[in-house]
């Protein structure tokens, strides 16, 4: 399996996961994005309400 | 053997414990039994409801829906946690369990307690028998299920009480050996997670024990229904982290083995599971939010502590995903996203728990939707919460554990999975599946389309949809469900096929040592009576005034509440006539209540 494919040592201090930091920041903003549009859902049918 | 594998590669699990390799075996088989059930009643269920074919009189949808819930959430979860357990108890403390009879007393009690409970619900379909269990997983009184049902349930939960037992007595053998050492991380997990369960538990077992089974007994006149829900949810909802944790704990000591990496933080991991066992709990009103009779106050105390529940799952993202992309680091990738080109995508292990974690996510956020009080009302009861719980118990657990069975059956049966390929396909067909079947359940509940119904289709009435229709989205939560079922077949017929593959040496899998090692983190982590007691303080708080407060307004048992066994006094056609004398007495109270 994967386990034998291993091309270089990464070790603690030489590791930055900044993929990771990439991707749970693209997260992020697909959940931000989804909350307003679960605004939007709410109120769909609906008039939006203008104070 | 031994000897011979040692020569050719790494022993395995079943070379160095084969005793325990049985039990794990046993726990896994029975685990995908139920899950070949359960799947058997999805199909049924996701056909009839969307109209594309019924072959059953609507009256049994709940027999189905039931048989489907209590197989999947309960036996099919619960038999697959405990075969990882032992596996990972015994790998991680490197020593045998204390006794093996008593390892194989408590899954004969799990079992007996499960075949109790599944005679019950299948009575159901006899109705010239009086068993039935019409109940669904949830068995809110006043439906009342068969004494069997309850009795199986209680035998079941003593049997998981005793299995955690087993992984403590262990752990307690291994630390006379080893005084000075921290606990091993996968029995750390192991431990943390039972304690969670424990205390769990102490709520269905006083709604059982107590309530409903000496109520469905007859010995008991009538029992008060919000008082059962509150005790059921109060085990409702950390039994969703008891399904969970399994698959965390490949998540986190498994997954980055095969993505070529090493887990990222012993510590962070740690962390994760102490803030389960403390949170796991105290939130279970929020499953509530819609019921008359708890405050709104406790209902917000519920909430606030949901979405601090929120932090153990994004420490879990971050963790397992910088872990694997440490692993296609190590691999030669490269990038910002071009590592995740590196990945082991071939192997099934690895892409059924990458895609699970993917699934999570999104389940993340309907889960965020559910657990907010004020959008809770727009999609509480309707088919939008099937849509999560497939997403999360449905595929981030149920596709983990597919995924990670392609990695252990070989080490506990000393066989090779019969064909990876068909394994890859297994995977992926059931992302697919899920995609479209979940996807369209959520849809479909914002446009308030119910869930627990037999025929969602109304004279008289339509479901509006903002865009697409409601005919397209039963088509494909049917397309999805039937895929669901196909990758379900492909699943348990490979692991039945490997039966027959031929017996080989050195199929171990060894795990690599995390990046940050445990000795990173203070010992204070590992003290386990400090975070049981921590928890177990904030359960009081979180639950014990609400308790009150409900035995204050509608008292232990409520006597006016009557029992209904489903189907059979309206098949006797008492039902009506009984509601008549009833809604009559109650009338006849209120009047002389009223007359001075």
């Amino acid at each position: 399996m994967g386990e034998e494919q291993v091309v270089r040592e990464i070790g603690h201090d030489e590791y930055d996961p900044k993929g990771t930091l990439a991707l749970i920041g693209v997260y992020f903003v697909i959940l931000l994005v989804m909350w307003v549009f679960m605004y939007f859902v709410e109120f769909l049918g609906n008039e939006l309400t203008v104070v | 053997m031994m000897s011979e594998a040692l020569e050719t590669g790494t022993p395995s699990f079943m070379d160095r414990f084969p005793q325990e390799a049985a039990v794990v075996r046993a726990s896994l088989i029975s685990s995908f039994i139920a899950l070949f059930l359960g799947a058997v009643f999805g199909l049924i269920q996701a056909l009839h409801r969307t109209d594309v074919f019924r072959f059953l009189d609507s009256q049994y949808y709940y027999t189905v829906l039931t048989a489907h819930g209590v197989l999947m959430v309960v036996s099919f979860t619960i038999f697959f946690l405990v075969g990882v357990f032992t596996w990972a108890t015994v790998r991680s403390l490197d020593r045998p369990l204390v006794d093996i009879r008593y390892t194989w007393a408590w899954y004969g009690l799990m079992a007996i307690g499960t075949l109790m409970a599944v005679v019950a619900i299948l009575g159901g379909f006899i109705p010239s028998t009086d068993i039935s269990a019409d109940v669904l997983f949830t068995f809110y009184a006043p439906m009342q299920a068969h004494p069997l049902f309850y009795g199986g349930l209680a035998i079941f939960i003593i049997g998981t009480w005793l299995a955690g037992a087993d992984y403590f007595r262990a752990w307690y053998a291994w630390k006379q050996e080893h005084p000075d050492e921290r606990i091993p991380l996968q029995t750390f997990m192991v431990l943390t997670t039972m304690l969670m369960w424990y205390i769990a538990t102490i709520g269905v077992a006083i709604a059982v024990v107590v309530f409903l089974l000496p109520w469905s007994l007859g010995l008991l006149d009538s029992v008060n229904p919000l008082l059962t829900r509150t005790l059921f949810w109060f085990w409702g909802h950390p039994v969703v982290y008891f399904w969970l944790m399994p698959a965390y704990l490949l998540w986190y000591t498994v997954l980055p083995s095969i993505s070529g990496g090493r887990l990222f933080s012993d510590p962070l991991a740690r962390v994760v599971f102490v803030l389960f066992l403390l949170l796991s709990t105290p939130v279970g009103i929020h499953h509530q939010y819609v019921d008359p009779g708890i405050a709104e106050g406790f209902k917000m105390i519920a909430m606030t502590n949901t979405m601090f529940l929120l932090l153990p799952s994004l420490l879990t993202a971050f963790t397992v995903v910088a872990s694997m992309e440490h692993g296609a680091r190590q691999r030669g990738g490269t990038g910002l996203f071009g590592w995740l080109r590196a990945l082991p995508w071939r192997n099934p292990a690895f892409t059924g728990m990458a895609l699970a974690g993917l699934m999570f996510a999104a389940g993340g956020f309907s889960g965020m939707v559910n657990a907010g009080m004020n959008i809770n009302y727009l999609v509480h009861n309707t088919i939008w919460v099937p849509g999560h719980f497939h997403l999360t118990v449905g595929t981030a657990v149920a596709l983990t554990f597919m995924a990670a069975t392609y990695w252990l059956w070989p080490q506990v049966t000393n066989k090779p999975i019969f064909s990876r390929p068909i394994a890859l396909a297994q995977v992926v067909l059931w992302f697919v599946g899920m995609a479209l079947m979940s996807n369209a359940m959520h849809v479909m509940g914002l446009f308030g389309v119910p869930r627990r119904t037999a025929e969602p289709q109304y004279q008289g009435f339509d479901f509006v949809a903002s865009f697409g229709s409601i005919t397209e989205l039963r088509m494909q939560l049917a397309l999805g469900g039937t895929l669901l079922f196909l990758s379900t077949i492909l699943f348990v017929s490979n692991i039945a096929l490997s039966t027959g593959s031929p017996r080989m040496s050195g199929l171990g899998k060894p795990l690599s040592e995390p990046l940050s090692p445990a000795a990173d983190s203070p010992k204070v982590l590992d003290n386990l009576t400090l975070w049981f007691g921590i928890a177990m303080v904030l359960v009081v708080l979180a639950y014990i005034l609400p308790l009150a407060s409900i035995i204050t307004d509608s008292g232990i048992v409520d006597p006016g509440v009557r029992p209904v066994p489903m189907l059979v006094d309206a098949a006797n056609g008492l039902g009506p006539i009984s509601a008549v004398t009833d809604a009559a007495s109650r009338v006849v109270a209120a009047v002389v209540g009223v007359v001075p």
